[in-house]
């Protein structure tokens, strides 16, 4: 994987997380590997569990409890953070590498004031002057274009809008200048309009700042709007990892293919009914055998039922993990003409019957295009 | 974006997805069954019970009966293992015939406060209102004030007896109960059954009783159980205070106040303990079963 | 804010005289009166009964007393000659502040700790203990507490010291020492910080899952400034709202421990003011107690709004 800017501040290797839980190991982060070079802008994106959000707390040890760190190593400037002591990572955590979360209302403390919460940040390490905390706090609400920040600072959060809290959150989280900001679906839980403010904002800081910033989301329009590279999650590992132009024009998994395809586009036909992916994501403690996207794959070859795949270059810089891969599955399996046209349902991919596998020669077997019917 | 289920994605996506469905009730008496704590304490009321029972029609010695051994006998002396009291009374006697009075104390009030609380506390929370204000009025009195302190007065109004005693917690302990069913009316009323069944026609009475009373039996039943170890805990200092039940019934509150000066003198802590422990483990047992009972029935818990 | 207080000023005045009048009517009707054991009979017990004015019907009674009450006067012991009930109760009310103070510095003080280290250390033996010590201090009566406390350290401790450490659970004076006043301060305080520790120890559990812990987490907080500053800090609100019932508990409290060891407080009073039949003083100590409730529920209130923000009346 070649980095495109600058040396790698953060390289993830082979991190596997699992959580113990009366039911069993549930196995939600499984070799796991990326590098995020100085000054880059990465995004992570998956469906919900799919181990994004785990990953990112893996990296600063916030893991709540039934939950461990199994194999792996994270080197941050050369040091493992997996071995470190943990009165070393606690002066990373918020210093180096900062974190912010989803919710902005529950993520800070109801009953401490704003700016006492920002200049705590700051007053938790000593790269900050004691005296310097306060001005500094002022600058940093100012600098997220907190309105009449001056007087707002002591107020509590339940007196601010999301989208002021969130801004609130990315002033503390960059109160140390960290060298990387983890950012937890930071626009979930915010209106639209408000979202493309926030993601203006995260990308005037990486622009100004020079932070490295990794975007977790389940939105691909958000990673459109603000990351360079792009990390495709699924059941826990990386299926695809390319830059945001390669995986939106030609993405090489077929969930990330299918992924792209469900959203809904403003020029599409008005008969076409919305796309989604057949089927749940599986069960993380006893998932299926070979590649985990096969029950709800609609390009299938025998391999696929028995072995999983490795990630392997499709591009310049380009990774895949599938047997397939979309090339061979427009070029051979009518990935073109594909529509599901059983009444009312929703028109995604079906995957084809389960004791009917497809060989695995170059032949010309298909899946069955049905006849395209509009209704 | 809408997510069809098909039998073969089932298979596929391994494990199970649907848990077993179970009824609360069953479900709520398999969980307590698995609450050892409960269930110990459970054994421990019954041998209680039967215990109080039996010291109806018989007890080793008259309880009462002064001189029937050497006072201040130690436990072990030969036919009196707890020992005997300052007037020469067997303790172990005394201590049997003192469960009749907690017992009944505690089982009693806790039938009056249910009837009373239940009933007050469903007019209440149904009717609302004018009454509802009311009750908020006397609730705030009532509360301003210690409730032992009303229970004695009242106590020494009414005159000794079991049966004022009684009455006296229990008109101090109703409230609660009260505060707990007006609580749930006010919330089960709002939901689409009542709707259903006033337009059906129901009378209120009906209502009432067939419907809200049913949905909150859940929390009435566990408060009930909390009240019994409460009322035996005021009754047990209403003797130690010198307000119980007149002697010479024994009663545990009583032997422990009688107890205490030959404790602090230093010569004969035993009839003081014997009853402490026993009212210590009984209290213990009321509330760890009505702990238990909670929990059980906890339609948020799933393990 | 303001109006908010005047109202509950305004309740507590209604409460002082629904609670002050109910216990005069009641009070009047008890059979005896607190001349018996003068024996007096006949034209000498009509005569002391006109001198007190008790031969009047009661709710011209209740007006002299209500009138001479707002002036701070609640009227004169029937019993002992010449006393003036308020001088009486105030004294006795500053004793019982003092045992009651005490049993509410170990309340909160056992109660939150215990709550915190079971909370943080869950589901560990620390937890299962803490917690057991918990539910034995709410379930078991004071005075059994009181006397296994006194076994101990009075008859135990002074076997074994040979009388050099010995607790004696005699009360000297009117108020009491620090050695006087820990046990009878411990026996009420198991007894309240028990329901203390488990609401503690559940508001905690409960604040440690919060997101804001994480982030404070994230932000490379030291553990015991998470701890205290950020969970202790939310968890202790709904504990301030039950500090209003263990107010009352702790009264109640001394109201048993004051009558077994003798102190000096309003507790042992209204016992007394109850057998002696001196009815006056019973309803100036009734009076009393409603009072401290009501103001100490309301200082309570007023807490609530330090310590949580979002609250504002």
């Amino acid at each position: 994987m070649a980095g495109s800017m600058g040396d790698p501040v953060l390289e993830v290797r082979g991190l596997s997380t699992s959580f113990f839980t009366h039911d069993g190991e549930v196995k939600a982060v499984r070799d796991v590997s990326f590098d995020l070079a100085a000054g880059e802008t990465l995004g992570i994106v998956g469906e919900s569990g799919c181990g994004k959000s785990v990953t990112a707390l893996s990296i600063l040890g916030l893991l709540p409890r039934p939950g461990r760190v199994v194999a792996g190593e994270i080197l941050f400037k050369g040091r493992d953070l997996l071995s470190i002591g943990r009165e070393e990572l606690r002066q990373i955590r918020g210093r180096d590498i900062a974190m912010i979360f989803q919710d902005p209302l529950s993520s800070l403390n109801p009953v401490l004031r704003v700016g006492f919460q920002v200049e705590e940040a700051m007053r938790a390490h000593d790269k900050v002057a004691a005296g310097e905390v306060s001005p500094r706090s002022l600058d940093l609400l100012q600098r997220v274009h907190v309105p009449d920040a001056s007087r707002r600072m002591r107020n509590y959060p339940h007196q601010f809008s999301g989208g002021m809290r969130q801004r609130v959150m990315i002033a503390m989280g960059l109160s140390n200048r960290p060298e990387i900001l983890i950012a937890d679906e930071p626009t979930t839980a915010l209106d639209v309009t408000v979202q493309a403010q926030i993601l203006q904002l995260l990308r005037d800081l990486n622009r100004d700042l020079g932070t490295s910033i990794i975007l977790i989301t389940h939105n691909l329009g958000v990673v459109a709007g603000l990351c360079k590279r792009v990390i495709v999650m699924y059941a826990g590992e990386i299926v695809e990892e390319g830059s945001t132009e390669q995986i939106f024009d030609s993405p090489q998994h077929p969930y990330t293919w299918a992924l792209l395809r469900s959203l809904p586009r403003v020029d599409a036909d008005r008969h076409e009914r919305l796309r989604s992916i057949e089927g749940l994501p599986p069960d993380l403690i006893s998932p299926p055998m070979g590649c985990k996207f096969n029950p709800r794959c609609p390009f299938r070859l025998e391999r696929c039922f028995s072995e999983d795949p490795e990630l392997e270059p499709v591009g310049d810089g380009h990774t895949a993990a599938c047997w397939v891969t979309m090339k061979r599955a427009y070029a051979e399996m009518g990935a073109g003409s594909l529509v599901d046209t059983r009444p009312g349902a929703a028109s995604g991919v079906r995957p084809p019957m389960a004791d009917a596998p497809l060989a695995d020669t170059g032949g010309s077997q298909t899946v069955e295009p049905q006849a395209n019917e509009h209704d | 974006m809408a997510i069809t289920l098909t039998p073969e994605t089932l298979e596929y996506a391994g494990g199970t997805l649907a848990r077993e469905q179970v009824g609360l009730w069953r479900d709520g008496l398999r969980r307590l069954r698995r609450n050892r704590l409960a269930l110990a304490s459970a054994v421990y009321l019954g041998l209680l019970a039967c215990t109080c029972l039996v010291s109806i029609f018989w007890t080793p010695y008259n309880p009462n009966l002064v001189n029937s051994c050497p006072t201040y006998a130690f436990p072990g002396t030969p036919g009196h293992p707890l020992g005997c009291d300052d007037l020469g009374r067997d303790l172990l006697s005394r201590l049997m015939v003192g469960s009749q009075v907690s017992l009944a104390v505690g089982l009693i009030t806790a039938a009056i406060v249910m009837v009373l609380g239940v009933g007050i506390g469903l007019l209440i929370g149904y009717l609302r209102g004018v009454v509802d204000a009311i009750f908020a009025l006397i609730i705030n009195v009532f509360y301003g004030v210690p409730p032992l302190m009303i229970a004695i007065v009242l106590y020494v109004l009414l005159g000794p007896g079991l049966i004022n005693i009684i009455i006296a917690i229990a008109a101090t302990s109703w409230m609660d109960m009260a505060r707990l069913v007006r609580g749930q009316t006010l919330s089960i009323r709002e939901r689409e059954f009542i709707e259903a069944a006033r337009a059906g026609g129901a009378r209120t009475g009906k209502i009432l009783f067939g419907h809200i009373f049913p949905n909150a039996l859940g929390p009435i039943i566990v408060q009930t159980t909390y009240v019994v170890p409460a009322a035996i805990l005021t009754s047990a200092f209403f003797s130690f205070l010198g307000f119980g039940v007149p002697a010479p019934q024994a009663d545990w509150g009583g032997m422990a106040s009688e107890g205490f000066s030959p404790m602090i003198a230093g010569f004969d802590p035993y009839i003081l303990l014997w009853p402490a422990i026993a009212l210590s483990v009984t209290l213990l047992a009321f509330n760890f079963f009505g702990d238990g009972l909670r929990d059980a029935f906890d339609p948020r818990q799933r393990r | 804010m303001l109006v908010y207080i005047v109202q509950r000023l305004a309740i507590i005045a209604l409460t002082l005289l629904v609670v002050s009048f109910g216990v005069f009517v009641v009070v009047h009707s008890l059979p005896g009166n607190a001349f018996i054991s003068q024996r007096v009979h006949g034209r000498s017990l009509q005569i002391l009964l006109h001198e007190y004015g008790l031969d009047q019907p009661v709710m011209v009674q209740y007006w002299h007393f209500l009138t001479g009450a707002i002036h701070g006067n609640l009227g004169v012991s029937l019993y002992i000659r010449g006393e003036q009930v308020t001088p009486l109760v105030l004294r006795e009310l500053s004793v019982s502040c003092e045992v009651g103070g005490a049993a509410l510095i170990v309340t909160i003080g056992m109660g939150v700790t215990f709550g915190v280290l079971a909370a943080i250390r869950q589901n560990t033996w620390v937890d299962y203990l803490l917690t057991s010590i918990a539910v034995v201090g709410y379930t078991v009566p004071s005075f059994v507490i009181a006397g296994l406390g006194i076994m101990i350290f009075a008859d135990f401790l002074g076997t074994i010291t040979g009388g050099a450490f010995a607790y004696s659970p005699v009360w000297t004076g009117t108020y009491g020492t620090i050695g006087e006043l820990w046990l009878p301060a411990l026996a009420i305080g198991f007894y309240t910080s028990g329901q203390i520790t488990r609401i503690t120890r559940a508001s905690m559990l409960e604040v440690i899952q919060q997101d804001y812990i994480r982030t404070a987490r994230a932000k490379g907080l030291r553990e015991r400034v998470v701890t205290i500053r950020h969970a202790l800090r939310n968890a202790l609100v709904p504990v301030i709202s039950i500090l209003g019932t263990t107010v009352v508990g702790i009264l109640v409290g001394v109201l048993v421990v004051e009558n077994i060891f003798g102190i000096p407080g309003l507790g042992k009073e209204f016992v007394e003011s109850i057998t002696e039949h001196d009815y006056n003083v019973t309803v100036g100590v009734f009076t009393i107690f409603a009072l401290l409730i009501g103001l100490s529920n309301l200082a309570v209130d007023l807490i609530y709004t330090l310590v949580d923000p979002r609250i504002r009346y």
